[in-house]
């Protein structure tokens, strides 16, 4: 994706800081579920995010998206989206120039997305209900536009009459792909899309976002646990532990040469044709972000900590081949 | 369409199975019943002075057969079902010799005409403030509306009769406390007999209402709050969906199906009238009719207004059964 990197990032995100405040019986909680975390999503990419759970990813998205509700705040930073530029996060800008930008410019596919259609309604009034608004035209021509656009997840234009129960989950989940790209969007938030979904329907339906997304040229910033579809599906990678971004670079990149202990033991995790033994698990537990180990947060259970980790956070550090780490143990330089 | 048809058959078969054996029922126990009208209308003529006992056996046996309690009881059980599904149910003891079918035809419009309004008055209330107060949680005022729904609601249905009837009747007395309509009004759609009809319901009306809208409210209101965190719902406000929309569309519609069934249940229930409240404020329907048939060891009245009731149940069932797949399309038909 060298060419589209030259342009401007769709989306920039800068030390962004979201917490969950709480406030009971006299004693304020904070929990910082992200907590300084930076990086840019070119035009024209898959930015991956990657981390296990409780590390902060659903938090950044619902954060960049601007989908906060009590006690969940934005603390600080922004995030910027290329198609809204006046405001430095969707979550600040006024409501109605929010609900413009919502599905034209800026889409989600959620997670659970088996239980994301209403199951009164018929498809072709989902379809409505979401895009009608952005698309215009009239009643039938929009119909018309929706069926062509299920064709092209390679769904029969009959859906449209369907309820969602008469839909098999494989069905379902490309209709929402369909409902999640209809208005060609700049950007689409992927969280956990093919979690529920068996691997074969799974690789299917990876097989269409990316195809949808590089017929249009959007941007997707693609969530989940599983290094394995983050292998074959995203063009840049980011690694999360406990709130904080602590890699990130061209997947390859990191598969080939990861640099963050933890990002080491992500990717030496995965299991491969041949393998004779177990591997080996990472001890100890993430941990509780309402009080987070000073210093690099992964020092407790890092195998290369020295007395430094304890203390200072890490800077984000750029090696020469574009790719950011953030820790002691790695010098300027030294991935080449 | 046939998967349709043959759920329509489905329902028809269950429907007729109800009716039969809840008519059945019916027979059975006014037969078990240790009152015989023939034996209480004799007794009631012959207080008068002796009458030649030959005219007593012809009076017995021309009452046995009004009564239908001529023959042995499978030939009454005959007799019986001939003239239910004929609508026919004998006079009535208590108001010889008026037919029973007549005594029910003149009360039902009164009760049907209340409880309608009234049931239909209080599911649309307590349903749409229950779901605006399940959807806008934080609303100061459906919160009040809350805590008065809960405060209300455990009050005995009695006590809310009576104290409106004081407050009302008494205290500030601007409304009629008995009766259906003035005496002295002729009856038809006439203006002044409507609005006497209007202004005698309201009290009864108001009391149902009262006691009624509470448990819709608090239904619809959790039934809202679970909705509410749908993934579809979460996922149509994601989408930015005018909030209206998805209250009206996602939330309220996929909220209803449930209470549609309670309606129908309730709107099926009226034919046995409101006992209580028509005892409480003098109104002249099925539910007075009932309580002194009973009394009155009426059995013709009581077997008319309980078969009517068992009917008028089953069909409200019946058509909500029917209507269901409309409401929810993930009924299954077969």
């Amino acid at each position: 994706m060298s060419g589209a990197a030259e342009q401007a990032p769709v989306l920039q995100v800068r030390d962004l800081q979201a917490h969950f405040r709480t406030h009971y019986f006299g004693v304020n909680r904070e929990v910082r579920a992200v907590d300084g975390v930076s990086f840019d999503v070119n035009r024209n990419e898959i930015y991956g995010l990657a981390g296990e759970s409780s590390s902060g990813k659903t938090t950044l998205i619902k954060t960049i998206a601007g989908l906060l509700k009590p006690p969940l705040e934005m603390v600080g930073g922004s995030a910027r989206f290329s198609f809204l530029p006046d405001w430095d996060a969707v979550g600040r800008a006024p409501p109605e120039v929010v609900r413009a930008i919502r599905w034209r410019h800026l889409s989600y596919i959620m997670q659970g997305s088996m239980n994301v259609l209403n199951p009164l309604r018929r498809i072709k009034h989902s379809f409505r209900d979401f895009a009608w608004r952005h698309l215009g035209g009239s009643k039938a021509e929009f119909d018309l536009r929706a069926a062509a656009h299920l064709e092209r997840v390679k769904l029969d234009p009959s859906v449209l009459a369907a309820y969602p129960h008469e839909l098999s989950g494989g069905m379902r989940q490309r209709v929402t792909i369909a409902l999640a790209t209809i208005c060609k969007p700049e950007f689409i938030i992927a969280d956990e899309p093919t979690t529920a979904l068996d691997v074969v329907v799974q690789k299917d339906v990876l097989g269409m976002i990316r195809t949808i997304q590089q017929e249009m040229g959007s941007s997707v910033l693609f969530i989940t646990h599983d290094m394995g579809v983050h292998a074959a599906l995203t063009d840049r990678l980011g690694i999360m532990y406990a709130g904080r971004l602590v890699e990130d670079g061209e997947t390859p990149e990191i598969f080939a040469r990861p640099l963050h202990p933890y990002t080491r033991h992500l990717i030496g995790s995965l299991p491969r044709i041949g393998d004779t033994e177990q591997r080996e698990g990472l001890e100890g537990t993430p941990p509780n972000l309402a009080t987070p180990p000073p210093g690099c947060r992964f020092h407790p259970r890092c195998p290369l900590a020295m007395s430094v980790c304890t203390t200072t956070v890490p800077a984000m550090i750029e090696t020469l081949s574009g790719h950011r780490v953030a820790c002691h143990a790695v010098n300027p330089g030294m991935a080449a | 369409m046939n998967a349709y048809l043959a759920y329509f058959a489905k329902r028809l078969v269950q429907f007729v199975v109800v009716v039969f054996i809840g008519v059945n029922l019916a027979f059975v126990i006014t037969h078990a019943s240790p009152i015989d009208p023939v034996e209480q209308s004799i007794a009631a003529v012959t207080s008068f002075g002796s009458t030649a006992p030959e005219a007593i056996a012809a009076m017995r046996s021309s009452l046995q057969e009004l009564y239908g309690l001529k023959g042995t009881v499978a030939e009454q059980y005959v007799t019986f079902w001939s003239r239910v599904l004929r609508g026919d149910f004998g006079p009535s003891l208590s108001a010889f010799p008026t037919p029973v079918s007549s005594l029910i035809g003149r009360a039902l419009p009164w009760t049907a005409g209340l409880l309608i309004v009234s049931t239909l008055i209080t599911w649309v209330l307590g349903n749409l403030l229950g779901g605006l107060a399940g959807y806008y949680q934080r609303n100061r005022t459906l919160k009040l509306m809350g805590v008065v729904a809960m405060g209300v609601h455990p009050i005995p249905y009695y006590i809310v009769a009576l104290m409106l009837l004081i407050i009302f009747g008494f205290l500030w007395p601007v409304l009629p406390i008995t009766g259906g309509s003035a005496m002295n009004l002729q009856q038809g759609w006439n203006w002044p007999f409507v609005s006497s009809v209007a202004r005698h319901s309201i009290l009864p009306a108001l009391s149902l209402i009262l006691i009624g809208l509470g448990s819709w409210f608090l239904g619809m209101r959790s039934l809202v709050s679970n909705i509410v965190t749908e993934d579809y719902v979460v996922y149509a406000e994601t989408a930015g969906l005018d909030s209206r929309r998805v209250l009206g569309s996602y939330v309220m519609r996929n909220a209803l199906a449930p209470q549609v069934t309670g309606l129908a249940m309730s709107l099926g229930g009226i034919f046995n009238g409101a006992v209580i409240t028509e005892k409480v404020f003098g109104y002249p329907g099925v539910g007075t009719l009932l309580v002194d048939a009973v009394y009155a060891g009426d059995y013709g009245l009581v077997l008319g207004v309980t078969t009517v009731s068992i009917i008028a149940v089953s069909v409200g069932v019946l058509v909500i059964d029917l209507l269901y797949p409309l409401i929810d399309p993930r009924v299954e038909l077969r």
